[in-house]
Order: structure tokens, then sequence, then C-alpha cells
């Protein structure tokens, strides 16, 4: 049998675990959630919808932006759980290769990812149409955006899983470092004035800076004149270098995570 | 070389502790050998070397003449194994998991069906078949265990301990099930039960710290030390009384 063909089962399977496990339909909840509280709290607190379709769209990408943050919670144990659990010891005695038994939890978990991603966007959607009567066609490229970056996240999570013993430590070890310390990283830079385009969280910044970026959020809450007395240059991530960014932080993180587990031993 | 299991010269240290040390053994028939010592005498250590789990310092370990370190899967082809507590995906079905498993294994369609069918019938979960596996017991997780061990029809059969936690009477359905599979099988076998071990195999080797003591037909064991108990508490240090 090829390995092309055992990868597709290894995908079919991790995939259906997916499907079977509760975070899913809780990560979809909290999508679902996150979105609705954009589109109830904003007209309450602002005194009605902004009057630009992209100003909305911006504020509802809340919701794939959780998707994708979501995807870390059941792509965690990924790798780790087989060591944690010792199903690892029914599952790593089959006669095939750990890089395809990866790529396959791998494959399964952006599928995954990409449902919660799509789900999102549906809403979005829906929602702006329903508003506005449009859709922006920078829908599309987020959207995109947000697939490179659920990958990416996954790639991570994968990272952090096949180093770590246990699952919950690399789920939290992985929201620490895409959550905060690449968020504290950023905002020194920014201060200093120096290059942070390559940092995962300023990434995943590019997914609402296609609508605008910064300036269109800003721009939506207060004069003009005002964005121009901060202390620092507020700068929305540019889309090619974002792109090169995730493309890296995806190469590494997944095969990294393949090198760990194929040298990792179950004792 | 296509004994069913070559161990040569194998060494295995964890930081500094030798759990292995220069271990050789070669089951070169198709016999089935039950594999003695005491606790840390480095018996699941040498297992899971043999199942490709762990990689040896140095030394090397053959499976029907495959390497296991740089043969892998072709090694890991020709064994059934259970290592350890077995543990299962909880969110799939004993059905799920054995065609999972046995599509790895280049199974399907009817064939794989009728064998999910045997086995099953053969570790008697049958009731259980499509029931999430999250809700078994220790003792049916070994049954499925067992299940997935023969499911593929291995030449080799690699256990650890497979009827540690089962009830007396699911002890003795193991032994019949392994002992009816050994007939045309390897069996080794790791295990403190002597008397398990005297009903399933016909040779035993004994370890400990990490070197074989013996390794001999049990019927000769027992000439040499009058019981296969008193060769192996003389052989581990442990004066007979």
């Amino acid at each position: 049998m090829s390995e092309l063909k055992r990868l597709a089962i290894v995908t079919g399977y991790e995939f259906l675990k997916h499907v079977r496990r509760k975070r899913l339909y809780v990560i979809l909840l909290l999508v679902l959630i996150s979105e609705a509280a954009v589109l109830v709290g904003f007209p309450a607190l602002m005194n009605g919808f902004p009057d630009d379709a992209k100003l909305m769209a911006t504020m509802l990408s809340v919701g794939p932006s959780m998707a994708v943050i979501g995807a870390i919670f059941f792509s965690g144990d990924a790798i780790a759980g087989e060591f944690e659990s010792k199903s690892g010891f029914m599952l790593f005695t089959n006669p095939v290769k750990r890089t395809t038994l990866v790529l396959g939890k791998y494959i399964a978990s952006c599928i995954a990812v990409t449902i919660l991603i799509i789900f999102g966007y549906l809403v979005l959607c829906i929602s702006l149409y329903a508003i506005y009567q449009t859709i922006p066609l920078e829908t599309a490229q987020s959207f995109g955006l947000s697939l490179l970056y659920g990958a990416t996240i996954v790639a991570f999570t994968f990272l952090f899983s096949s180093i770590s013993k246990g699952a919950m430590g690399a789920t939290v070890i992985t929201l620490v470092v895409v959550m905060v310390i690449s968020g504290i990283i950023e905002s020194v830079l920014m201060l200093a004035g120096k290059p942070y385009w390559f940092l995962i969280s300023t990434a995943g910044d590019s997914i609402t800076a296609v609508y605008g970026g910064i300036e269109l959020i800003m721009a939506g809450f207060m004069p003009l004149e005002e964005m121009h007395n901060f202390p620092f240059e507020l700068e929305s991530p540019d889309i090619g270098r974002s792109v090169l960014a995730m493309v890296i932080h995806l190469t590494i993180g997944l095969v990294t995570s393949l090198i760990i587990t194929n040298r990792r031993q179950l004792s | 070389m296509n004994e069913p299991i070559v161990i040569e010269n194998l060494t295995k240290y964890y930081n500094s502790f030798l759990a292995l040390d220069n271990l050789s053994l070669r089951i070169a028939g198709n016999e089935n050998v039950g594999f003695l010592g005491p606790n840390g005498a480095g018996k699941s250590t040498t297992l899971k070397i043999l199942c490709g789990l762990i990689r040896a310092t140095s030394g090397k370990a053959y499976i029907k003449g495959f390497d296991i370190t740089t043969q892998k899967e072709k090694a890991l082809s020709q064994i059934g194994t259970i290592i350890e507590t077995p543990e299962f995906y909880g969110f799939l079905t004993p059905k799920e998991t054995l065609n999972y498993f046995g599509k790895l294994r280049g199974m399907d369609g009817n064939h794989l069906t009728e064998r999910i069918d045997n086995v099953i019938k053969l570790v008697s979960l049958e009731q259980w078949l499509n029931v999430k596996i999250e809700k078994f017991s220790r003792g049916m997780k070994q049954r499925l265990a067992l299940a997935q061990t023969l499911l593929h029809d291995p030449p080799i059969l690699i256990l650890d301990e497979p009827a540690l936690g089962l009830d007396p009477r699911a002890v003795i359905e193991f032994r019949q099930i392994i002992l009816e599979a050994g007939k045309d099988k390897v069996v080794f076998f790791a295990s403190h039960q002597l008397s398990e071990v005297a009903q399933i195999c016909k040779y035993v080797a004994i370890i400990d710290r990490g070197k074989l003591l013996e390794y001999d037909n049990i019927a000769a064991l027992e000439q040499k030390y009058d019981s296969l108990e008193n060769a192996y508490l003389q052989l581990t240090g442990v004066p007979s009384e």
C-alpha cells in the first residue's frame, strides 16, 4: 500500500475523532457567540451600525479569528496525547511511517479549522448582506488569509505538541506564545520603531488589515487628527510580508514537529 | 537471517541508568518463548525496542530478518503487539478502531470485515462492537488489544503482560487464545506469572539487570533447577527455600 493511501486513512480517522469530540462544537459555539456579540453590542454601544461595511466586516472578523485560535484546543493533543495517554503503543506499532501519521493528523486538524473558518465567514457574509446589502470584495482575501493563518497556527501547535509531555501543556504553551509573548514582542518592537512583520501575531492581523487596516478602525472611532497624537506610529501589516511570515512559521512548525516526533521515544 | 526474533548486543541507557547490558537472544524456531525477570530487569525495554517504540543505545534487533531500526515498517508488519496497559481512542468504537488499524496494515473489504468479526468473537466483545471505547473497563480494553494484535494474523506476537488486570475467567480465556494462536505463531511473552508462562511457552529467557541469565527449554530448566520457580529464584539472586 502506498504512503499516500495510508495518509488518506490516517486523515480520515483523525478527522472522525475531531467530529466526535465536543471541543469542535464548543469552538463553533464560541465563533457564533463572538460574532453575535459584535452584531448586538456594536449598535447598542455606538448608536447603530457603522456606515462603512468594511469596518463592520473588520469587527465581525473576530469570529474567524476565534476559530483559528480555537484550533489550538483541538490540535494540542495531536502528538502529545499519543505519548501521554499511551495510545501511541497501539498506533506507533503499526507499519506506518510516523511522518505519515503526523501529516495525517495535521491535515485532519486543518480540515477541522477550515470548517470553523467557513462557518465564521458564512455568519460574517450573511450579517453584512443583511445590514448593508453588500459584501466587500476584500472578504475573499481575508478568508484566504484566515485559512493560511489557521494552517500556520495548527503547525505551530503541532510543534509544541511534539515537544510537550502532555496535551494540556502543549495547548497552554501555544496559547501563551501566540496570544501573549508574540503580542508583547510586537508591542516592544513597535514602540522601538523596529520591524515586527515576521511575528505570528502580526501576520494574523493581516486577516482584518485587508479591509483597510488600523486606519479604518481608528477612523471609525475617533477624529483623524487624534490618531497622529499617538507616541508611536500605528501601522497595518503588509499583506505580502504577512503571507511570507505565515509560510515561514508553518514550514518551521510542521517540519520541526515531524523531526521531533520521528525521534521521540515512547518509553 | 529469517529467524523470527534476533537480538544482538542490545544496550540501552535511560540517561545514566543502564537498562539493557549487551543483551543477545536468538529465537530461531517456531517456538513460544516466555520472557521472565524481576521488575526493572529490562523486559519491557527489550520489547519496546523490538516494536520500534524506543531506540537502543547500541546493538541490533531483527524481526524476520528486518532490522527494526532501518527497516522498521517491514519489521512491524510481521508482528502483533500488546505493550503495557493498552489505551485506545475513546471516541471510536472497537469496530472503527479495528477498521482503522486493519486498513493501516493494508487490509480492506470483505477480508477485513471477516477478520474483525473473527477476532471480536474470539475475545468475546461482540456486544460491544459499536460502543465507544471511552465506556470500556480496563479488562475490555485488554480484550480489544488482543483482538487488534491478532487482526492481521501476524506470524509473531510480542506480548508484555497481556493478562495484567484481568479477572480470573478472562485470564483463562486469554491463555486459551494465546495458546491457540501460538500453535502457528511465535509468541514472545513477558510475564511475572511463572505458571502462565509454563502453560503457554516451551522456552523461557530469564533476564536481570539488563543481562540474559538463561535461555532454555522449560523442561531442561526444571530438570536442572527442580522447578521453573527455583530456576527463576536462583538465577535472579533470590535464594530458594
